[in-house]
């Protein structure tokens, strides 16, 4: 085997795994919080994909300078699904939770479609052919900013759960709605936050992940599901395992391709999904319940 | 009134009632003043068109029901069906979402809704399902985009193709790439084939494979990669492509993995002699041409081509420009040649009976169609003897709508080709 190759996949796996995990933080932090499963998250991310691609084109933006904006934008279509739909459904058994999600993420990826039109859109940004060499071994700039960038978001919503007040009132309500009602949050609230938090994260996650693919509206359907995978790996609910759960899928799908066809790359991430739930069914960094 | 037959001259009293009934109807529907009804012009004729307009290829979906639509609305501009006393086309859409069944259960919803053709559906995996379809629900179906031989390989008596097969893009291609490399003088040793992993995809691969290595060229073929249809990210296809160390690349693309391709072999600097496809998109719409830019340039494909100096291109791509902005491609192409070949064979059969169709269509012989081949005709199994393919090369041009230009064969060509290409990395 060529260590040259197998250096160059392991590279590009862990860096695209990095992104991989802050797409499943949202989805795990709203798990986490509140129990539900986004199944439009992909299709959040899409949104603000679109949203920065607006941007660049409009404006001559670049994707990295728009990504406050773009996270913002999805911050608040976050909130007001949280705010109008997700607090409704919280008491449904779970599988009527499912269906307005889905419903969500249809309707967003139809008015993408609507909106933007079926076209594959990929433009050129200024560092979306940059590459650095270490030897023979290529790292591509624009994926190596969006592994430091996603690492970066994962580590300030860390702190920002730790040490600020929202961020303690959304541990609160997390760990015991009730208890957190009668201390006096507005659990509502912070509900609303949390969700649009967790749509911000993979808003920021789909930008970084502008100059490296062509954006089109059924993208997000696979990424929901990457970021299902993802976080089932690493524990739900569990922000540090969706981290490691991403690098770890990032990485087994880059470095199968030198044994296995990649027509196999779902199968890849589906066995490990498999194997996951037989022998640790609450995931590598999930407690026990 | 010449039904009503009476069994002996004698009419009776249910006959009575139902005749001056219905004679009564008639007087008071006029009197209301809507006399249209009764002498309304022939009803319209039903065409239902199954094309993926949702799903991984949308983009190309929406051009294949633009092209089916401009072609109707050509018609009808030119007063309808002759033969049938003027009748309007209407087409019916369906959508396959690039999904066998979904293409499946459309069509028959189609036919439900009254479609006495179909026309469809740019997928062999899809055009297959319907036309199983459309042999059991007796409908002729005209495939205007669809390459896998199999499909008419099975002795359906009601589907055909205008669309060259996949063994045509197979041997002309390897053809084509044989002239390149012996006018130009080169040598390249090794190649690397990709394609997606869908039937087209996969046959359109292997099939090539197989002419390459019947053709005796000293070329050998390192590796093969398939990948999945919508996939996201390249890179470490790439990476093995790099390793493989390939002169030449042949690829099987669609329009989102072949911008992830070209970007990835930029950013991996894997040099060859030159990129040509054995015959996919991915490479000629106008968005990959706007959003590749220089590193589309000199792409070579194999395709089935429009006809750019022919009158009957020229006044659809002029409609089409001025409806959706952008060029009629090949596929649209023939999505417009597709409508404008059914409605030959309606105007010649007289009728929407499908044994009458059926009678129409074996005997096309239709020039006027906007693409590079002569004139349409189907074999036995639903062919069309006179499919070809054309070799268009992306060449430098200030106005992105004129950089695709045909290159081979020599008759047909607009521009002389460029071989072998500057690197991507390399072009200012």
């Amino acid at each position: 085997m060529d260590p040259h190759l197998a250096l160059q996949l392991i590279i590009q796996g862990i860096l695209l795994g990095g992104i991989y995990g802050l797409i499943a933080l949202g989805l795990s932090l709203i798990f986490g919080v509140m129990g539900v499963i986004n199944f439009a998250h992909g299709q959040m991310m899409v949104m603000a994909m679109y949203v920065s691609y607006w941007l660049f084109i409009l404006l001559s933006l670049d994707p990295y300078l728009s990504l406050v904006g773009a996270a913002a934008a999805v911050f608040v279509l976050g909130y007001l699904i949280q705010a109008t739909v997700v607090n409704r459904i919280l008491d449904y058994p779970e599988a009527m939770q499912v269906l307005p999600l889905v419903a969500m993420g249809l309707i967003l990826e139809n008015m993408a479609l609507l909106f933007w039109g079926p076209d594959h859109r990929s433009p050129q940004t200024a560092l979306s052919l940059q590459t650095l060499w270490v030897g023979p071994v290529m790292i591509d700039v624009s994926r190596l900013i969006a592994f430091v960038l996603a690492i970066a978001i994962t580590i300030l919503i860390f702190i920002f759960l730790k040490k600020t007040n929202i961020g303690k009132c959304i541990r609160a309500a997390a760990d015991n709605r009730t208890g957190a009602i009668l201390v006096g949050i507005d659990v509502d609230r912070i509900y609303n936050t949390s969700f649009a938090l967790g749509a911000a994260t993979t808003g920021a996650a789909g930008v970084l992940l502008l100059p490296l693919m062509p954006l089109s509206p059924h993208m997000g359907h696979d990424f929901t599901l990457t970021a299902f995978i993802v976080v089932i790996l690493g524990g739900m609910g569990n922000l540090i395992g969706a981290l490691v759960g991403g690098l770890i899928l990032g990485l087994a799908e880059s470095v199968a391709t030198l044994f296995l066809p990649a027509t196999l790359k779902q199968v890849v991430s589906f066995s490990l999904l498999v194997v996951i739930m037989l022998f640790r069914p609450q995931g590598l960094f999930g407690g026990k319940k | 009134m010449s039904k009503i037959r009476m069994t002996d001259d004698r009419m009776d009293r249910r006959t009575f009632l139902k005749v001056t009934g219905a004679a009564g109807l008639g007087v008071t529907v006029s009197a209301w003043g809507v006399p249209k009804l009764l002498r309304a012009e022939p009803a319209p004729i039903k065409i239902g068109s199954v094309q993926p307009a949702t799903g991984p290829l949308a983009v190309i979906g929406q051009g294949q029901r633009r092209g089916n639509q401009m072609a109707v609305d050509y018609i009808n501009s030119r007063g309808g069906i002759q033969s049938l006393g003027g009748a309007k086309l209407e087409l019916l859409l369906g959508d396959s979402e690039s999904k066998a069944e979904v293409g499946r259960s459309e069509a028959d919803r189609l036919i439900q809704e009254g479609a006495v053709m179909l026309i469809g559906a740019f997928q062999s995996g899809v055009s297959m399902a319907i036309a199983t379809l459309a042999e059991q629900r007796q409908v002729p179906f005209v495939m205007d985009v669809a390459a896998l031989d199999d499909i008419t390989q099975k002795g359906y008596q009601h589907v055909f193709r205008l669309f060259p097969t996949v063994s045509v893009f197979g041997e002309t291609g390897v053809a084509y790439v044989k002239q390149i490399i012996t006018e130009k003088k080169v040598e390249p040793q090794r190649a690397v084939v990709t394609n997606t992993g869908d039937p087209f995809g996969k046959s359109q691969g292997e099939n090539f494979i197989k002419w390459f290595e019947k053709s005796g060229l000293p070329i050998e073929i390192v590796d093969h990669i398939t990948y999945p249809l919508g996939i996201h990210d390249l890179s470490a296809e790439v990476a093995k492509i790099k390793a493989a160390k390939p002169d030449l690349l042949f690829p099987v693309c669609r329009p989102g993995d072949s911008i992830i391709l070209t970007r990835e072999l930029h950013k991996q600097r894997v040099p060859l002699m030159g990129i040509i496809s054995p015959g996919s998109p991915g490479w000629y719409e106008p968005k990959v041409i706007q959003d590749l830019d220089k590193l589309v340039y000199y792409v070579m494909d194999n395709v089935p081509w429009v006809y750019p100096a022919s009158p009957v291109y020229q006044e659809a791509n002029k409609l089409f420009q001025e409806k959706y902005g952008t060029y009629l491609d090949t596929n649209s192409g023939y999505a417009y040649a597709g409508i404008l070949v059914s409605a030959d064979a309606l105007n010649r059969a007289a009728s929407t009976k499908t044994a009458a169709l059926l009678q129409a269509l074996r005997e096309t012989d239709f020039k006027d169609h906007p693409m590079v081949g002569k004139a349409v005709q189907f074999k036995e199994n639903g062919d069309n003897i006179n499919a070809a393919t054309a070799m268009v090369q992306v060449l430098p041009d200030p106005d992105p709508n004129r950089r695709v230009k045909v290159v081979l064969p020599k008759e047909f060509a607009e521009a002389d080709y460029v071989f072998p290409a500057k690197q991507l990395w390399e072009r200012e």
